[in-house]
């Protein structure tokens, strides 16, 4: 892990809260992780002792990973996608999902996952995100015309069901009551060959109510050691939002989006007084030597210097105003005021309803040794930038929003 | 000649103005040298499973999508395209089902037919003009390689069995593009392995969960054998439509599931290894299809793993069938009005109209089993 990321790592949650918060939640006895949306690759910034003792992973193999590494190649792609809506939406889910521990083996369980949103702007800080394993016995859901495996099934050489038949009732195996007896079925299936591994795993499996309730309170008794502790920092937070996300703030699924571009970028939004950066990536903040609370909400001004040409400026300047593309070349002054050739691209982006919701420019230092792996010359560059940056944000505030339908 | 057509009175747009090139069996793109793309030896699509792929990386944009997007983007600022898409207004309709309404003013209005292309075409030689278009319009080859990592090169003739990236200058939604395949039997009717493997390869290698494919089958009596892509922001309502899985292989991983509660009758084809068996399956199933003439389209989403395939009424005057966008839930309008008046269940009528009936779709289920189990033997 490079040193900047674990600093935005451990800065995103010590900046939240006070210092005792983290052995407060490391005395919580349930499986539970926070992540920043806000940080490239929305990484777990905490882990629970609990969870780890589940998934067998030691605290350094967890934080900075992404919540997907947990997920396997059984996991039901539709879940998966309807917690990345979740996250688009920024609500609370609950929902039934096979993860992977990590000596490989899935299991069921139920996982819950809620924003975390700040008191102060109604943006949304942490997601946290609870997982109770499913116990055995294991409630496969039946349909009449659901296909079912069963034990009597498994060895067989097809090992295939069709159509309507069905197999006797549930596999035994299971079924079993005993951690046990279960992690020997887990044991029998590692040495099976690859097509029958993890088959009984597949059916979806539903929590109980009582694994629901006990999901539901460990949410609150995260949530509300987070407040308690937000307290102190001056920086609260709340499990419901406050207020509409104030001006210059990004959604979650937005950054997230835009963190999967490693090039160098910001976005400005010209909506608001000296159309101040909202977003910039963390190669920018490479390039240019500056921390990102130094350049979120500022203009760009800054990367000005003495002899940066004025008439460039103008030209930057008027094509914003007519909401054209420009590419200009222009010098760049850095935090330790050491100047580069910045080679700039600068496009409107537009949202759903059309309009230019923001501005992208995009920076390619001239002579840098950091070619393109890719192998796209620099012109190519910007625009993959850019039509990156307009996929993102085209559905941003989409008419009817989907969770307020 | 196509034009874009108009189905009925509600000014809905259900057909995309097509390339005259991609209507025309004969058209060679040999002479066009443009970059090539070249996927890695080692194939996502043959007999290895995906599971020891789950580590590819979502966190990172791939080199085919930045390729892509740079091309796509590369054509609207060099003025290709007729209209930025990106100005055209879309929204969610009000409802649980999560409709996508776009409002495309300019959409067919400013199409003009170029009356000659077929003609020169059917000749076998082009005038400057005709070539230096196909030129603009054509943003890469894709072909399979042999080195151990994707390569891209900067120039180059079409090789074998490449299939070819073209921009739709009249564009549906951002990163609109054609994938032609480029094979020896290209006058084919039917689709075929070989094409589709390439096409869903493709969308697993640009890994980015808001590309979808699609495949809209030749209404009879024609031939042309493309897919469309482009890049939709948020999931189509389908994809978020609960399934019944009523055939699961275990050994090819396969499962076909009916996608129920959703106006169109539709399948969902997954598979979490031997990708390249259950494209051999679907082929099959779209052949026999095809042969019943029911007509169908195909929607590849979720990085290549998801393939949706829509059942349309047989039977059908071929204006009325859908396209595989609108099978998914997004519709484009024309005008202000209808835009803002569209209704929920309005939409779900449109597809409830053109849908195979409850009896056909038994039927097509128990043929997809039948083969399923003809390919796993």
């Amino acid at each position: 892990m490079d040193s900047q990321l674990n600093f935005n790592i451990e800065n995103s949650f010590n900046s939240r809260y006070s210092y005792c918060a983290r052995q407060v939640l490391d005395e919580l006895p349930d499986s539970f992780t926070i992540s920043d949306p806000s940080i490239s690759g929305h990484p777990i910034v905490f882990v629970s002792k609990g969870f780890l003792k589940v998934f067998g992973y030691s605290k350094d193999e967890v934080v900075g990973k992404n919540g997907r590494v947990f997920q396997g190649p059984k996991t039901d792609r539709k879940s998966v996608m309807e917690i990345r809506e979740a996250i688009r939406e920024e609500r609370s889910i609950q929902i039934n999902l096979l993860n992977y521990r990590k000596d490989g083996t899935p299991f069921w369980m139920l996982f819950h996952m809620s924003p975390v949103f700040s008191k102060e702007d109604g943006r949304v800080i942490h997601f946290v995100g609870v997982q109770v394993p499913i116990s055995p016995p294991w409630r496969p859901r039946w349909s009449a015309s659901g296909a079912v495996r069963n034990g009597a099934n498994m060895c067989d050489d097809g090992d295939r069901v069709c159509g309507n038949i069905m197999f006797g009732s549930c596999r035994r195996e299971v079924c079993s009551d005993t951690p046990v007896e279960l992690s020997r079925v887990l044991a029998l299936e590692s040495v099976l060959d690859d097509s029958s591994r993890g088959l009984g795993i597949e059916e979806t499996c539903e929590a109980s109510y009582l694994e629901k309730q006990k999901a539901e309170a460990a949410i609150n008794k995260i949530f509300s050691v987070l407040t308690r502790h937000s307290e102190l920092t001056g920086r609260f937070v709340c499990a419901k939002r406050h207020c509409l996300p104030g001006a210059g703030i990004l959604s979650s699924s937005l950054n997230i989006s835009l963190g999967r571009i490693k090039q160098s970028f910001v976005l400005t939004d010209p909506h608001l007084p000296d159309m101040p950066i909202v977003y910039a990536s963390d190669a920018f903040l490479r390039l240019t030597g500056y921390a990102r609370d130094e350049v979120l909400g500022h203009n760009c001004r800054f990367l000005r210097g003495v002899d940066t040409d004025f008439s460039t400026l103008y030209q930057i300047k008027e094509s914003i105003q007519t909401e054209q593309a420009c590419t200009v070349r222009i010098l760049n002054y850095r935090k330790d005021k050491s100047s580069f050739w910045n080679y700039l691209h600068i496009s409107p982006v537009r949202n759903a309803s059309g309009k230019v919701a923001y501005f992208v420019g995009v920076q390619i230092e001239e002579g840098s040794k950091n070619q393109d792996r890719n192998g796209l010359c620099p012109e190519m560059r910007h625009r993959s930038v850019v039509g990156a940056v307009k996929v993102a944000v085209r559905s941003l505030s989409m008419g009817a929003g989907p969770s307020r339908s | 000649m196509v034009t874009v057509k108009q189905v009925e009175d509600d000014n809905l747009v259900s057909k995309v103005a097509i390339p005259e090139q991609l209507n025309c069996p004969r058209f060679c793109f040999q002479d066009i040298r443009i970059p090539l793309y070249r996927f890695s030896s080692q194939s996502l699509l043959d007999d290895s499973p995906f599971e020891g792929r789950v580590c590819i990386t979502e966190d990172e944009q791939s080199a085919l999508d930045s390729l892509l997007l740079a091309q796509w983007e590369d054509k609207m600022w060099k003025g290709v395209l007729r209209y930025d898409v990106t100005t055209s207004e879309i929204k969610v309709i009000f409802g649980r089902r999560k409709f996508i309404a776009q409002l495309n003013e300019r959409l067919g209005m400013d199409y003009v037919p170029k009356p000659e292309a077929d003609k020169i075409c059917g000749q076998g030689n082009f005038s400057e003009f005709q070539w230096t278009k196909h030129q603009e319009e054509s943003l890469f080859y894709v072909a399979s390689g042999e080195m151990a990592i994707p390569e891209l090169i900067p120039s180059a003739a079409m090789p074998d069995g490449a299939v070819l990236i073209i921009i739709n200058e009249i564009p549906l939604e951002y990163g609109h593009v054609f994938l032609v395949p480029c094979g020896s039997d290209s006058l084919a009717q039917v689709l075929d392995t070989k094409s589709l493997e390439m096409v869903a390869r493709f969308a697993v290698e640009i890994n980015n969960c808001s590309f979808r494919l699609f495949y809209d089958c030749p209404s009879a009596g024609t031939s042309h054998r493309y897919f469309e892509a482009c890049y939709f922001p948020s999931p189509l309502p389908v994809e978020l439509t609960p399934v019944d899985t009523f055939f699961h292989e275990g050994r090819r991983g396969m499962r076909i599931s009916a996608v129920t509660d959703f106006p169109m009758k539709t399948l969902l084809f997954e598979s979490n290894k031997k990708f390249k068996g259950m494209v051999e399956v679907l082929v099959e199933i779209c052949y026999q299809l095809q042969e019943k003439k029911i007509p169908y389209n195909l929607l590849i989403s979720d990085c290549g793993k998801k393939i949706f395939l829509f059942l349309q009424m047989q039977n059908m005057a071929n204006s009325g069938t859908l396209s595989a966008w609108e099978c998914g839930g997004y519709f484009l309008f024309q005008s202000r009005s209808e835009f803002d008046q569209a209704t929920e269940e309005a939409m779900l009528n449109k597809l409830r109209d053109v849908s195979l009936d409850d009896e056909g779709f038994q039927v097509v289920k128990e043929l997809c089993c039948s083969i399923a189990d003809k390919f796993a033997v």
